[in-house]
C-alpha cells in the first residue's frame, strides 16, 4: 500500500512558465471582479484568483507553496470577506427593523449626500459586496486544495487516533 | 457473468428508471418552446379574457371598468393577501403603440399598460403590473412577470448596467449573503475531516 | 408531421438535458467504485443547470429562419436600440449561480470523506468494504489493517 518514493525530475520549461503566468492570471481575475462596469461579479472573479495560486502550488509542491500562502494569511482572508458582506447585511436588517425586502442601507449613509441613492447603491454593490465574496471564495478554494493534496509519508504505521 | 465493477440491475431500479422517463415526457409537454418571447417565463402570463362592450373608451379616458377590476380581485390579487389594490387615484393607464422600444425590449403588440403607484419608501414611481390587449372584439388581461421590471428599472434605481449582477447583489442580496456562509462552511468541513494531529 | 415538429423539434433543449440526466443517474446507481459515483453526481448537477438556464434564451426562431436571431447577454448598452437586439432573460442565471456554488462545496466535502474511507479500510471498491464490515461484526474484534 505504500509505494516507494519516486524522485521527481525538475523541468525548466514548466517552472519558468508557471512563474511567469501566475501574476498575470491574478491580474486578470481582479479585472473580471471590478473591471469596467463590473461585468463579472464576485463568484467568477474569486475563482480565477484561486486558479492563479493553484497553478503555482501544483508545479512547485506543497511545501514551497505553503511559504507563499501561510496559514495565518489564509484564515484572515476567509473571515475578512465574510465580515464585510455579513456586516453590511445585518446592519440593514437592524436599521429597517427586520421588514426589509432588499438592501436599503444607502438611505441612511452619509454617502448619499454626494452621489444620490442610485450612486450609493452601485458603490455598495461594486466595492463592498463583490470584494467580500471574491476574497472568501479565493481563500476557501486554496485551503481546500491544500488539504486534499497533502501527501503524508509516515502515516500507515498503526497510529491510534 | 457480469463484468467486474458493476452491480446487477434489480427489477426495482428498472421500474424506477421507467417511471422517471414517463414523468419527464409528461412534464415536457407543458413547457414553452425554446426561445419564445412571449412565454410566461419571459414576459407575461394570461389571466382571462372578457367581451369588449365599449370598455375601450373608458380605458382611453383612464378609468378601469368595474367588471375587469372585480374579476382581478376575485382571482386573489386583493388586499388580504398583501397585493397592491386598484383604487381610485392609485393607478394610471397608458396606451403604447406596436414597435416602440421601451425599457430594453420591443413591444410586439399594441395595448394598454396599467401602472400602479405603490407608495413605498425607495420606489417612488409607478410600477407596471397589467397589460390589456384588444383582439377580435375580446379584451385579454395579462400580468407582467418580474424580469420585465428588473430590465426596465435597473439603470435608474441602481447605477449598475449588469442585469445579472444587480439581480444577485441588490434585489436579491440576502440570498447571496447566506450563500457565502455555505462556502465558508465547506472549507471548515474539509479542515475538520482531514487534519488530525495539528499538522499543516 | 405537424405533431412531430411541435412536440419534438421545438423543445430540443429539454430532450438533450433529460438524456444527460438519465445517463448520469444510472452511473450513480450502477457503478461500484466510489470515485466514479462522485463523477456521475457532478455531471448530474451540471445537466440540471443546463435545463434551467436554457429556459431564458430569447429570439430563436426555428421554423421560419434557422436560428438566425439570438438574444444578447443582459448588459444594458446604448447601441442595442438602433440595431434591434433583444436581451436575454436574466432571471434563470441569477437563481442558478447559488446552485453552482452548492455543487462545488458538496464535491469538496465528499472527496474528503472518500480519503478518510481509504485510510481506514484500504480500498475504495464497495463490495470489499461491505465484506470487511461483516467480518468485523462477526468476529467482534478490531480490523486487521487498522490505521486511523
Amino acid at each position: 500500500m505504500t509505494p516507494e518514493r519516486k524522485v521527481y525530475k525538475r523541468d525548466v520549461i514548466i517552472e519558468v512558465t508557471a512563474k511567469l503566468m501566475s501574476p498575470l492570471i491574478l491580474l486578470f481575475g481582479l479585472y473580471v471582479m471590478i473591471g469596467t462596469g463590473g461585468t463579472g461579479g464576485g463568484f467568477q472573479g474569486g475563482t480565477i484568483l484561486a486558479t492563479g495560486f493553484i497553478l503555482y502550488i501544483t508545479v512547485f509542491g506543497s511545501e514551497k507553496g505553503r511559504e507563499k500562502v501561510p496559514e495565518s494569511v489564509n484564515a484572515f482572508f476567509k473571515s475578512f470577506g465574510l465580515f464585510l458582506y455579513n456586516g453590511a447585511g445585518w446592519i440593514c436588517i437592524l436599521f429597517s427593523l427586520a421588514a426589509a425586502q432588499w438592501l436599503n442601507m444607502p438611505a441612511f449613509w452619509p454617502v448619499t449626500d454626494f452621489v444620490g441613492i442610485a450612486g450609493a447603491r452601485s458603490f455598495m454593490v461594486a466595492y463592498m459586496i463583490s470584494v467580500g465574496i471574491g476574497l472568501t471564495v479565493m481563500a476557501s478554494f486554496v485551503s481546500q486544495y491544500f488539504d486534499l493534496a497533502w501527501k503524508e509519508d509516515d502515516e500507515m504505521e498503526g497510529d491510534e487516533g | 457473468m457480469r463484468p467486474r465493477g458493476m452491480k446487477t440491475l434489480t427489477s426495482f431500479s428498472i421500474t424506477i428508471a421507467i417511471l422517471l422517463t414517463a414523468l419527464s415526457i409528461y412534464v415536457v409537454e407543458d413547457l414553452p418552446a425554446f426561445g419564445d418571447e412571449n412565454s410566461p417565463v419571459n414576459k407575461h402570463v394570461k389571466l382571462f379574457s372578457v367581451d369588449a362592450d365599449g370598455m375601450a373608451e373608458s380605458l382611453n379616458a383612464g378609468v378601469l371598468p368595474t367588471e375587469i377590476k372585480s374579476r382581478i380581485e376575485k382571482m386573489g390579487f386583493n388586499k388580504e393577501e398583501n397585493y397592491p389594490t386598484l383604487e381610485e387615484g392609485n393607478y394610471k393607464i397608458e396606451y403604447i403603440e406596436k414597435g416602440t422600444w421601451l425599457g430594453g425590449r420591443l413591444y410586439t403588440d399594441s395595448g394598454w399598460d396599467v401602472l400602479i403607484h405603490e407608495g413605498e419608501i425607495f420606489y417612488n414611481e409607478p410600477q407596471q403590473y397589467y397589460f390589456i390587449k384588444e383582439m377580435n372584439g375580446n379584451l385579454t388581461v395579462y400580468r407582467y412577470n418580474w424580469p420585465v421590471r428588473v430590465m426596465e428599472r435597473t439603470e435608474e434605481e441602481t447605477a449598475i448596467i449588469n442585469a445579472v449582477g444587480s439581480g444577485l447583489a441588490d434585489y436579491r442580496g440576502y440570498d447571496t449573503m447566506g450563500e457565502e456562509t455555505v462556502i465558508l462552511t465547506g472549507a471548515i468541513g474539509v479542515i475538520l475531516l482531514l487534519r488530525r494531529r495539528g499538522r499543516l | 408531421m405537424e405533431w412531430l415538429i411541435q412536440h419534438v423539434l421545438e423543445k430540443y433543449n429539454f430532450w438533450v438535458a433529460m438524456l444527460i440526466i438519465i445517463i448520469s443517474l444510472t452511473a450513480v446507481i450502477v457503478k461500484e467504485n466510489l470515485l466514479k459515483k462522485l463523477i456521475g453526481l457532478s455531471i448530474f448537477q451540471t445537466a440540471m443547470f443546463l435545463w434551467y438556464v436554457s429556459l431564458g434564451d430569447v429570439g430563436r426562431d426555428i421554423l421560419t429562419t434557422w436560428g438566425l436571431k439570438t438574444g444578447t447577454p443582459s448588459i444594458l448598452w446604448e447601441e442595442a436600440a438602433e440595431k434591434g437586439y433583444i436581451y436575454a432573460n436574466p432571471l434563470p442565471n441569477v437563481l442558478m449561480l447559488t446552485g453552482i456554488v452548492v455543487s462545488a462545496a458538496t464535491t469538496a466535502v465528499a472527496l474528503a470523506i472518500v480519503i478518510r474511507i481509504y485510510q481506514k479500510y484500504g480500498t475504495i471498491e464497495e463490495d470489499e468494504i461491505i465484506e470487511k464490515e461483516m467480518e468485523f461484526e462477526r468476529e467482534g474484534g478490531e480490523l486487521k489493517n487498522a490505521s486511523s
